[in-house]
């Protein structure tokens, strides 16, 4: 009470103060001519840029602004301005707090302009106003709490614009209002309960916004509300069944929200109810039965929610749109579906929905709409769904079908979309599909289908995405493919195809994805691939293709995955493949390809994965791969590389799968700066003739989990480093300095030769096949020590090595041993060479290939 | 929903909005593809001036075809590679629901905001690389959840709290650095961080030490 009285005393306050102000104006008026609201409408003018001149009538030295654009009067002796319109006319800039001198005002309309800036308070002076228009502007702040001062309001809309705040409590005072609309604002807060008190409210719309809180009960007091949008917005808690007391609800939409609980039953009171729109939401409990009682409705979307139970089996007659996707629907779907009679969309997809496709589907003549992909249904797809003439759509893709594609579907001539992917579909694909069907999509990926691709799924020109991967088809692919100049898609990976690559491809200029990979193509890859401008991705690997890789590649601008690994091509890599700039997954793995790499292979800055193993590539590795920042995999091991390991390849500081340059004929040390790769977990330089120490620098190599340098010529020791502590000790066999020869020896034969040898000469190594490491140092120099603290295993096998100065003590670092890094070794040295020799010659008889198996847990390569 | 909006408000016709939601169901991304709406989400989050995330088409079944992206033979995601990718934005929740992921590689971009809690459900996580973004807030304790996690690189971020000491259950923990960061308190030394250097803790001006075992309490006040 007491506040109701400051508000008015406030306002007293205001009106003498403006009064003041309309004094002064129309004391200079009389000495300019125009009239007040003449003035106040040129100084909204003025506050506004007019750049395609709508107001240029609008004169100062005019008398009245009666004959002005927008502007109406009435008709009286002394007219008044009872309404502007400036609706659509590019004006831009702040509404003038003066428009609170236009205190006669009725309507005003300023929508489809670039209004900025807030809504002057002053608008609460125009208290005969009727109709607000504010919609498509960029108003901004809130919504100034004078509103409620407008006591005659039946109409304000504002959306689109930049709105921000709560809305004003004050909305309660407006019993005219009819049409209050503030969509897509940035408006917070909650629902204030006073707007209930509105009771003349017909629609609110308070869509796209950030409003929270729960919906307040009050709101089954607006009994003429006939529209309720408040989709996209940030409620939550429960619908409540209050809403079922809004009798004259035709259109509801609470999409997008937070809502959780259960539909409540209330809803099914909702008689006049036509759109229901309660998707996106995290409802729960079953769809009520009583939803069936709204026996006008022509669209219900229930969709992404976490709704369970079974689709009710009753719905209005009149239903157009069902949406009831993305829940946790189950049991089968009714056979009443069939009463849907006018209905155009159905959608149950991504539920647990189990049982036939009720072949009743097929009564629903009009359907254009069928998706009902990732549910659990089994059995076939009926052959009645051919006679749905109007199928445009059909989305069965992702359940547990079988059986074979209906031969009807072919003769469907609307049909644009035709989705079975991953089910157990098997026979032949129609042949005659595409013929009558101006299909736009189509994929039939992972079945079991057989037979040829059909010849006309291009016929209508319209194909943009052909997925056929993943069945047991067979044949060429057909001519009628370059009819697809639409076609982005082309997807017949892992089937049994054979041919060409037909030179039309070249035709296809919008195509953005060839995936061929795993058939029996044969036959050369066709340049005309390089019209393809837009081709991100080319995938043809475990193919027969043969010959080079057409040089047209380097026009392919766009492409970013380029595979063509195990094929039988030959040749130099083109050089124009470095035009290739997008490029970020390059395989040329397992082909016959010769020569050196471009030296430009280091300018396609976005590589990520480069591998060109297993071909016989030869030269220098180039320098310049060491700029490829973004790399995180090199594989280039079984190639004929030689010369040094580049040491930019330390520049790598992306690479972390793996670094893997074995079976190659690299020679020269291995480089230092390797020991900056800290994110490597993988480092495999086998098999090379890499002579030299292992860089101490490979302490740097923090995350490295697997390495392998074995059969080169390293020497030296170890370096002393933690990463070497749980090696493999296949990582480091073969290389001569640490190894003579390698074989299996039961314990007791090992104890044997320590007592012995005597002189120092030789070296021996334990490995324990059971850890893959070396076993402890059980003799140092002359002194035999014996082996307390050991258990040593069963069998192990024995290295014997060279000593790397003859007649002086092999030096194995302190921090080695301390840290167990080989934690088991013997060391002791041979008495006579002679004796040497003879172990040498029983060591010789064994079969090398027995002892790697023995030795490792995982074989050495 | 969103990018249909102004449409909608254009046209309040209801036979309209009818229209737009068919279009939305065939547009709209689908919920079955989990991971790809975890990884969509993390598009949403960040801007991405130079598009590598363009590929990342939410309409497709799984997320396995878009770069940067790698999945196991079942179509699973196993790593995110947006290593110095110039993202700026925030780390989303959703991304716990990656289940598969082993490397979670976002180092030397501008990601802001904290480390969502979710992150340590991502139970088959083996390198969470965050290097070198401008991360806040604490380091979440969830993280000791990830049995498998070996690198563990939050350093160059300004991320604030105490180390949780959960994070010693972390028994296959190869590598820590939180280095360069605003931690304080002090910094555990039982379990997986017994073997760890001083190098991994550097340049957290906040932080007191070694812990003290015994009787000096290890939880000593002024630490936020």
């Amino acid at each position: 009470m007491l506040r109701k009285f400051e508000q008015s005393r406030l306002f007293e306050g205001r009106l003498v103060e403006l009064l003041l102000a309309v004094a002064t104006v129309l004391l200079v008026s009389d000495s300019e001519g125009l009239n007040s609201e003449g003035q106040y409408l040129m100084e909204i003018k003025n506050g506004l840029q007019d750049e395609f001149n709508f107001l240029g009538n609008w004169k100062s030295t005019d008398q009245t602004p009666c004959g002005w654009i927008g502007v109406n009067c009435t008709s009286d002796h002394d007219p008044f301005v009872w309404s502007l319109d400036l609706n659509s006319m590019n004006l831009s800039g702040i509404l003038s707090p003066s428009i609170g001198g236009l205190i006669h005002l009725t309507f005003l309309d300023l929508s489809y302009n670039e209004f900025k800036g807030d809504i002057p308070k002053e608008i609460g002076n125009c208290s005969l106003l009727t109709i607000l228009y504010l919609r498509a502007n960029q108003f901004s702040g809130p919504i100034p709490e004078e509103l409620g001062n407008l006591s005659s309001l039946e109409e304000f809309v504002a959306y689109t614009n930049d709105l921000t705040g709560t809305l004003p409590r004050s909305i309660g005072n407006l019993q005219k209002l009819r049409i209050f609309r503030v969509g897509e604002n940035a408006m917070s807060g909650n629902i204030p309960a006073e707007i209930c008190r509105c009771q003349s409210l017909q629609f609110l719309g308070l869509a796209h916004n950030r409003i929270g809180g729960e919906i307040p009960e009050e709101i089954g007091m607006l009994g003429n509300l006939t529209a309720l949008w408040i989709w996209e917005n940030q409620l939550s808690g429960f619908i409540p069944k209050e809403l079922g007391n809004c009798s004259n609800l035709e259109s509801l939409d609470l999409g997008g929200n937070a809502l959780t609980g259960p539909i409540p039953v209330e809803i099914g009171d909702l008689k006049f109810l036509r759109t229901l729109y309660l998707c996106a939401n995290e409802l729960n409990g079953s769809i009520p039965r009583e939803i069936g009682n709204l026996s006008l409705a022509t669209e219900i979307d229930f969709s992404e929610n976490y709704l369970t139970g079974e689709i009710p089996t009753e719905f209005s007659k009149f239903l157009r749109v069902l949406y009831l996707y993305t829940n946790e629907l189950n049991g089968s779907i009714p056979r009443e579906i069939g009463n849907l009679s006018l209905a155009t969309e159905i959608d149950f997809s991504e539920n647990y929905l189990t049982g036939e496709i009720p072949t009743e589907f097929s009564k629903i003549k009009g359907l254009y709409l069928l998706n009902l992909f990732h549910n659990q249904l089994t059995g076939v797809i009926p052959n009645e769904l051919s006679s749905l003439r109007n199928l445009t759509m059909l989305d069965l893709a992702t359940n547990y079908l079988t059986g074979p594609i209906p031969y009807g579907f072919q003769y469907l001539t609307e049909m644009h979309q035709l989705l079975l992917f991953d089910n157990s579909l098997s026979g032949t694909i129609p042949q005659q599909l595409g013929v009558y069907s101006p299909f736009m999509e189509v994929d039939f990926t992972n079945n079991h289908l057989t037979g040829k691709i059909p010849p006309f799924l291009c016929r209508h020109a319209n194909l943009v995405f052909l997925s056929l991967g993943a069945n047991k088809l067979h044949g060429n692919i057909p001519n009628g493919i370059k009819n697809c100049e639409r076609l982005k898609r082309f997807n017949l990976n892992g089937n049994r195809l054979s041919g060409t690559l037909p030179s039309e491809v070249g035709n296809l200029v919008n195509l953005y994805s060839i995936r061929l990979d795993d058939n029996n193509f044969t036959g050369s890859i066709p340049p005309e691939i390089g019209n393809c401008r837009e081709l991100q991705r080319l995938q043809i690997a475990g193919n027969h293709f043969t010959s080079k890789l057409p040089k047209e590649i380097g026009k392919l601008s766009q492409l970013m995955l380029l595979n063509v690994s195990s094929n039988l091509l030959t040749g130099q890599i083109p050089s124009e493949i470095v035009n290739c700039k997008m490029l970020e997954r390059l395989d040329l793995s397992h082909n016959s390809f010769v020569d050196s790499l471009p030296n430009e292979l280091g300018t396609l800055s976005q590589l990520e994965l480069l591998t060109l193993s297993d071909n016989k590539f030869s030269g220098n590795i180039p320098a310049s791969l060491g700029s490829l920042s973004r790399l995180i995999e090199l594989q280039m091991g079984g190639n004929v590389f030689s010369g040094e390991i580049p040491p930019e390849l330390g520049f790598l500081s992306s690479l972390q799968i793996a670094m893997n340059l074995s079976f190659n004929n690299l020679t020269g040390s291995i480089p230092s700066e390797l020991g900056k790769l800290a994110l490597l977990e993988v480092l495999i330089l086998n098999n090379n003739h890499l002579s030299g120490k292992i860089p101490t620098t490979f302490e740097g190599l923090l995350s490295l989990v697997e390495l392998n340098f074995s059969y080169n010529n390293l020497t030296g020791p170890l370096p002393a480093i933690p990463l070497f502590k749980k090696m493999n000790s296949c990582s480091f066999i073969g290389n001569p300095s640490y190894k003579a020869t390698l074989i299996i020896v039961p314990l007791k034969t090992i104890i044997k030769l320590i007592s012995t040898i005597i002189e120092p000469t030789w070296t021996i190594w334990v490995y324990t096949p059971l850890t893959n490491m070396a076993i402890r140092i059980i003799s140092v120099g002359h002194e035999y020590v014996e082996p307390m603290e050991l258990i040593f295993p069963r069998h192990a096998a024995v290295e014997l090595r060279r000593a790397p100065n003859i007649g002086s003590e092999m030096k194995f670092p302190g921090a080695l041993i301390g840290n167990n890094l080989i934690s088991e070794i013997v060391v002791f040295r041979f008495a006579m060479y002679r004796k040497v020799r003879a172990f040498g010659y029983i060591v010789s008889d064994l079969d090398m290939d027995f002892v790697l198996k023995k030795t490792c847990v995982t074989p050495c390569q | 929903m969103n990018f249909l909006a102004p449409l909608l408000m254009a046209i309040p016709s209801p036979v309209h909005v009818v229209l737009v939601v068919t279009l939305l169901s065939t547009l709209a991304p689908t919920s079955a593809n989990v991971e790809g709406d975890a990884l969509y989400a993390l598009r949403r989050a960040v801007k991405d001036p130079e598009n590598v995330l363009e590929s990342w088409d939410p309409t497709l079944v799984d997320p396995c075809t878009w770069f940067h992206v790698t999945c196991d033979g079942d179509n699973r995601v196993t790593r995110l590679d947006l290593g110095n990718a110039k993202l700026s934005g925030s780390l989303v929740p959703e991304l716990g629901k990656l289940e598969r992921l082993q490397y979670l590689e976002l180092y030397m971009n501008n990601l802001v905001g904290s480390i969502p809690e979710e992150v340590g459900g991502l139970k088959s996580l083996v390198s969470l690389d965050l290097y070198h973004n401008n991360l806040t807030g604490s380091i979440p304790a969830s993280l000791s959840k990830l049995p498998n996690l070996k690198f563990l690189r939050l350093n160059s971020n300004r991320l604030s709290g105490r180390i949780p000491r959960q994070l010693t259950k972390l028994g296959n923990l190869k590598i820590l650095d939180v280095s360069n960061n605003d931690l304080c308190g002090t910094i555990p030394t039982s379990g997986s961080f017994a073997k760890l250097s001083e190098e991994s803790f550097m340049n957290n001006s906040r932080l007191e030490g070694p812990e003290l075992m015994g009787f000096v309490r290890y939880d000593t006040g002024g630490c936020k």
